[in-house]
């Protein structure tokens, strides 16, 4: 009754029967993490684009220079007041910021804390307590320094932050395609990556040696795209030199930032090295 | 690899930053000559290259990933001078927006994964290779280079480490910076590197370079005939480089030594510092005691707790708040 059924409705016959193929179960966690890695990577460029500098923005080109000049004073000095008094300008500067924002810096500098801490820990039990407690929290205060200076400014006003500060035009031009290339680059992996994760059905012996085929398709293509992009380039102009067109303004903030810094200085100054 | 800031005194990283300066002025003018001004985005697209190949994660034996540096390859790929821009970019972008490696470190992290990776690497490559002259040669040669490479700069790394307690020390004989010697720094750094990372490397490398090898041959730099004798000259160099290194390790485990037994005898020594290390330990430990900071007139320490206090409970009202916030859009979805 059922196969005159089938037959009269043109389907074939194995279509009916029962299928209990189960895929054998293969690592791929190698895969997945790449893809995690990866994909954190792109959403943190990608977010970088929509309003990340609010209307209360110090220019670039400052907080550049003292962000550097904050690391340099941290690294010298030796006071343990100095550096507390570091980490409670940073953390007040982090609590302006927004949510998002402090768990993504927070996450990243506690993690180097930990880090450094158990790296120091062996050398803290043998008796050398003081500077293990001292360059972790240094460790802490310069990375959440360092990830404030790049998560409250579009990655573009730091390129022409570092033009100001001569570096040469040829880092700046590959900063800035390298920036952009993260991005295609990383999409297009992405998507070799999801095939290569669709088509290992079961136990897909030749996965590692695919990974090279990905990484070499990678760099192919990013070939192409390098061609392309020169020759777009030069069709618009482009003579490798950089000029910074500004509408600098100087405001309050502004203002209030530089004393802020000069302030910090001057209690490094009272505290001298010791 | 990366060193982050603060393990390296100021002034080692002003050393190894003031040993890059001349790199990257040699690199960027040799870029510019021998480079058409077409090949030019392609430096920016290997820096992503190689950033992106950091972010791959191979499968290691016992269930742990790890991943490639790239150097070698690149160098093999670009060339050694283009390379080193390259690498230099990618490193440039994990300090400033991604808070991996230092900033003040950023000289040290260049020489060693910017500088000695991507040239030692391509020199060994190229060596092997010229004496070989057969495909199996340049295989070899590749898989060599780059596992000496980033052997090489793991060495260098774990020497900038171990020459710290030697070079800085408080009045008391305490180490400012990195504590461990070289005797603990080079085997901690060099062994993972020489029994795992250097066979992911080469490995890496040589897949790879086969790979675009057999699909696109034409993109791979050929070097210029006549460098071959400046290659002997470079290794000659470097192998007279390594002994320091080996020599700087032998006086390093002397001098531990004798303090460790000078400790060890007179023990009024030893006794005399390790309190006051654990005096200010203890200080710092309970961050600011009684709202007081040492050094700072009473008011101020006051006035600064309270900023600390509700700078950090804005920051846990903020954090909870966004969590919530996050819950809430997960049902949702």
């Amino acid at each position: 009754m059922d196969n005159q059924k089938a037959e009269m409705q043109g389907i074939p016959q194995w279509m009916y029967t029962e299928e209990n193929y189960s895929p054998r179960s293969d690592r791929d966690t190698f895969i997945n993490k790449s893809i995690l890695s990866i994909f954190s990577i792109l959403s943190r460029i990608k977010t970088q684009g929509v309003g990340t500098e609010g209307k209360y923005s110090v220019n670039a080109v400052f907080k550049v220079a003292f962000t550097f000049m904050l690391l340099i004073l941290l690294s010298i000095s030796q006071s343990s007041s100095f550096v507390i008094v570091v980490m409670v300008y940073l953390l007040a500067v982090l609590s302006l910021m927004e949510a998002k924002m402090i768990v993504k810096i927070l996450k990243v500098s506690l993690i180097m804390t930990l880090f450094t801490f158990v790296i120091l820990l062996p050398a803290a039990l043998g008796g050398n307590i003081y500077s293990g407690i001292m360059i972790t929290s240094k460790v802490f205060a310069t990375i959440t320094a360092v990830n404030i200076l790049s998560h409250s400014t579009r990655w573009s006003s730091i390129t022409s932050a570092l033009k100001r500060f001569f570096v040469p035009d040829i880092f700046i031009l590959v900063l800035d395609i390298t920036i952009k290339y993260i991005v295609m680059l990383g999409d297009f992996m992405l998507n070799m990556l999801y095939a290569l994760k669709l088509r290992s059905v079961g136990r897909n012996k030749s996965k590692y040696t695919s990974l090279s085929g990905i990484a070499g398709t990678m760099f192919i293509e990013s070939k192409e795209m390098a061609d392309n992009m020169y020759n777009a380039m030069e069709c618009r102009g482009f003579t490798g030199e950089y000029h910074v067109c500004s509408h600098f303004k100087f405001t309050a903030i502004d203002f209030a930032y530089i004393m802020m810094n000069i302030a910090i200085l001057l209690i490094f100054l009272y505290f001298g090295r010791a | 690899m990366h060193i982050p800031d603060n393990y390296l005194s100021p002034s080692t990283c002003a050393v190894m930053f003031a040993a890059m300066v001349p790199v990257w002025t040699i690199a960027v003018n040799k870029v510019k000559a021998e480079m058409e001004n077409v090949k030019v985005p392609m430096l920016g697209i290997c820096a992503a290259f190689s950033f992106l190949l950091m972010m791959f994660n191979v499968p290691l034996p016992g269930g742990t990933t790890g991943h490639a540096v790239g150097g070698t390859l690149i160098a093999i790929l670009i060339g050694p001078f283009a390379a080193c821009i390259s690498v230099t970019v990618a490193l440039l972008i994990q300090a400033l927006l991604f808070g991996d490696g230092g900033i003040l470190a950023f000289g040290a992290n260049c020489f060693n994964m910017a500088f000695v990776l991507p040239f030692l690497g391509y020199y060994i490559y190229k060596f092997i290779k010229d004496s070989v002259h057969s495909e199996k040669g340049e295989y070899i040669g590749m898989a060599v280079g780059s596992y000496v490479g980033i052997n090489a700069a793991a060495l260098c790394t774990a020497i900038e480490f171990g020459i710290q307690p030697l070079l800085f020390k408080t009045a008391a004989g305490q180490p400012l910076y990195s504590p461990y010697p070289l005797s603990m720094s080079i085997p901690a750094m060099t062994l993972p590197h020489l029994l795992v990372a250097g066979v992911l490397e080469a490995v890496f490398t040589a897949a790879i370079f086969v790979f675009i090898k057999k699909v696109s041959p034409g993109t791979i730099y050929q070097g210029a005939k006549q460098k071959t004798k400046a290659v002997y000259g470079l290794i000659i160099a470097l192998i007279c480089l390594t002994p320091i290194g080996l020599l700087a390790a032998g006086t390093a485990w002397g001098e531990w030594g004798t303090d460790e037994i000078k400790n060890v005898v007179s023990g009024g020594n030893a006794l005399g510092f390790v309190p006051e290390g654990m005096a200010n330990g203890f200080e710092f430990e309970a961050l600011m005691p009684d709202y007081a900071v040492r050094g700072l007139p009473d008011i101020a320490a006051y006035i600064l707790s309270a900023i600390a206090g509700a700078a950090i409970l804005i920051i846990l009202f903020k954090v909870i708040g966004s969590l919530k916030k996050d819950k809430i859009g997960e049902n949702i979805g």
